[in-house]
């Protein structure tokens, strides 16, 4: 087994750039996440390291081989499709050993790993089925297994929950993290998802518009994301962001903050910024510097979703700890450290934080 | 009971009305191969004294085993082969060519649009060119180039319709191009073979023109071309004439008894497809 490095890969289709540069190394044995909006190019960048898309320019190497002009089946690699891809007409069995018997694997060997694979993914009562008698969940498990069997060096995963309901979705989201801590081997995983994202990966990489926007751990990311895409992307509720403009006195304003904040940004005097707080951070205060009525209410139990409509309209959301009452209507004014804001320029680059 | 309404009264009378008009031809041909021998039977006339032994006797005289033996020959040559390059061919139309060369696929397109009768004449001379005048080949090998545009059309709409994503995982399973084709891919496309092979099979069963044009022996025909030799030589006699075409028939109605249900199925691919 073995890591993945990528150097400046880039795609076009035509004369349209789709994959714009993306450098990356992947070290053996990393679960590793691609994640960003439809047709950022995630699912571009995990097929031509399958090799089921050609490579415009740059290098892709698994382990110390580079496998630009090599055959998929050459490339040492599984992959678990979106649409599980079984083959119809063969048994759960079948589609589990087909690589193997491919490779010309003999028949004892082959049926001990098929029987190994099915018994690590509980699925061994199922070995007899065709995927049409299967459910989603079932599929998927099959899908996955296909690819254990083979032993690849590095596993693909395009969107492999998507297509289940959300119950099942966090069933097998906990299994894949399972497996992965089993197998050791190195894993990439597609995803729109950032909660898949976050739970799985060692490594997240986030893409937007064919460009890789920051890679980082899932805290890392959380907590120092390097733009205002990653920023917004990454956390669940989004973050709050919010347009400032910054005072020659030091001091920043907007038409959404009531009153003033203490932020020191001399330097970026008469700046256009954007602040960015994350619905967490922001605490109920009296005399907060955020004010608005409340539009929407959502009682989780463990904690309470404000939906708050701040003075010019702007809508920022807020999780409060606990199940305190708010009606809607009503207006609630919000604090939050000057530590846990984040401050983007013009161009979203992310500036060192206040406080 | 259910009381049948009055509509659906006027729709069962009319498909029998419609039953008995398509059987009725069938009808009077037998009542005419029972006729005596010599008579000139007139139409729907169940004749008083049944002569089954006509039925013996134009088996014997058309010498129907050895058209039974050549028509299925000549459908052997004809069937699995066709059927063969067209699933190759609809696949390799269907997955493997880009855009720059749709144009092949017009070609086949383009070979749906030309009438059999159309390219019988210079058939004709290629085939005397070729020197297989008068051998079963002359019908065997036209067949199988005049059946393409159809089958390779037939072929490919299904293979369209398979998922792109079967392929993808086939090869990274470690699947060649042409494994994938056997392994995968043609287990797939067993309907679509399936009811492309009974319609190969009908088409030249029934074939007529080919076999009249080409092959001068009634003995190296289809059984459907036999029987213009057949109406030549025995005009005059209708009810052995009568009972001559019944038996020649017959194969084809027992073949779709067996295998109504793929027949239907296979027109119903069709419709749907179109």
């Amino acid at each position: 087994m073995s890591g993945l490095t990528l150097r400046s890969v880039r795609k076009n289709y035509g004369d349209v750039p789709v994959i714009k540069g993306v450098d990356l190394d992947i070290a053996h044995g990393e679960f590793v996440v691609f994640v960003g909006p439809s047709g950022c190019g995630k699912s571009t960048l995990l097929r031509m390291i399958a090799g089921l898309e050609d490579i415009t320019s740059g290098e892709v190497s698994i382990g110390d081989r580079v496998v630009n002009d090599i055959e998929p089946r050459d490339r040492g690699v599984a992959m678990v499709f979106q649409s599980y891809a079984l083959y119809p007409h063969m048994s759960v069995y079948d589609n589990v050993g087909f690589g193997l018997k491919l490779a010309g694997t003999p028949k004892a060997i082959r049926d001990a790993k098929i029987r190994d694979a099915a018994k690590v993914l509980q699925m061994e009562h199922l070995l007899d089925r065709r995927p049409a008698q299967l459910s989603g969940g079932q599929r998927q498990r099959v899908a996955i297994g296909r690819a254990i069997v083979r032993e690849p060096d590095v596993f693909l995963f395009d969107e492999p929950l998507s297509n289940l309901d959300a119950a099942l979705r966090g069933d097998m989201r906990m299994e894949l993290a399972r497996l992965h801590n089993d197998l050791g081997a190195t894993m990439i995983y597609v995803t729109h998802d950032q909660i898949e994202a976050m739970t799985l990966a060692d490594k997240i990489v986030v893409l937007d518009g064919g460009v890789v926007q920051q890679v980082g751990s899932p805290l890392e990311l959380y907590n120092n994301p390097a733009n205002l895409f990653v920023a917004g992307f990454i956390g669940s509720p989004k973050m709050n962001l919010l347009e400032l403009t910054s005072r020659p006195e030091g001091n920043v304003s907007s038409a959404e903050l009531s009153s003033a904040l203490a932020l020191n940004r001399g330097a970026w005097a008469g700046a256009s910024l954007t602040l960015g707080l994350r619905p967490h951070d922001l605490r109920v205060a009296p005399n907060g510097p955020l004010n608005g009525q409340v539009r929407l209410v959502e009682r989780l139990g463990n904690e309470t979703i404000l939906r708050v409509s701040l003075a010019d309209t702007t809508e920022i959301t807020a999780v409060l700890p606990g199940q305190d009452e708010f009606a809607i209507g009503q207006i609630v004014a919000f604090d939050f450290k000057p530590s846990s804001a984040l401050v983007f320029d013009e161009n979203g680059r992310r500036l060192p934080s206040p406080g | 009971m259910k009381t049948a309404s009055p509509n659906s009264l006027i729709a069962r009378g009319l498909i029998i009305v419609l039953m008995i008009i398509t059987l009725l031809p069938f009808l009077s041909m037998l009542s005419a191969a029972l006729a005596p021998q010599g008579t000139y039977p007139n139409g729907l006339q169940w004749p008083s004294d049944p002569q089954w032994s006509n039925f013996v006797r134009a088996f014997e005289v058309a010498r129907m085993d050895q058209l039974l033996l050549s028509s299925t020959l000549i459908v052997l040559g004809v069937v699995p082969l066709s059927v063969l390059i067209a699933t190759m061919a609809g696949y390799g139309l269907a997955k493997l060519t880009s855009n720059k060369y749709k144009w092949l696929y017009l070609v086949f397109v383009f070979g749906l649009t030309l009438p059999f009768e159309a390219v019988i004449t210079p058939l004709y001379y290629e085939v005397r060119a070729l020197g297989l005048l008068n051998t079963r080949f002359a019908i065997i090998l036209p067949l199988i180039g005049l059946y393409m545009p159809f089958s390779v059309y037939w072929m490919r709409a299904h293979f369209l319709n398979v998922p792109h994503d079967l392929t993808e995982a086939a090869q990274l399973d470690g699947a060649t191009r042409w494994k994938e084709f056997w392994l995968v891919q043609v287990p797939l496309a067993r309907p679509a073979i399936m009811s492309l092979t009974i319609l190969l099979f009908l088409w030249t069963w029934n074939q007529f023109l080919l076999p009249v044009v080409l092959v001068q022996d009634p003995m190296q025909r289809t059984m459907a071309g036999a029987l213009g030799a057949f109406q030549g030589q025995w005009g005059t006699d209708i009810p052995l004439l009568c009972a001559g075409s019944l038996l020649i028939l017959a194969p084809t109605v027992a073949l779709f008894l067996v295998f109504q249900r793929q027949f239907v199925a296979a027109l119903m691919q069709g419709a749907v497809k179109g």
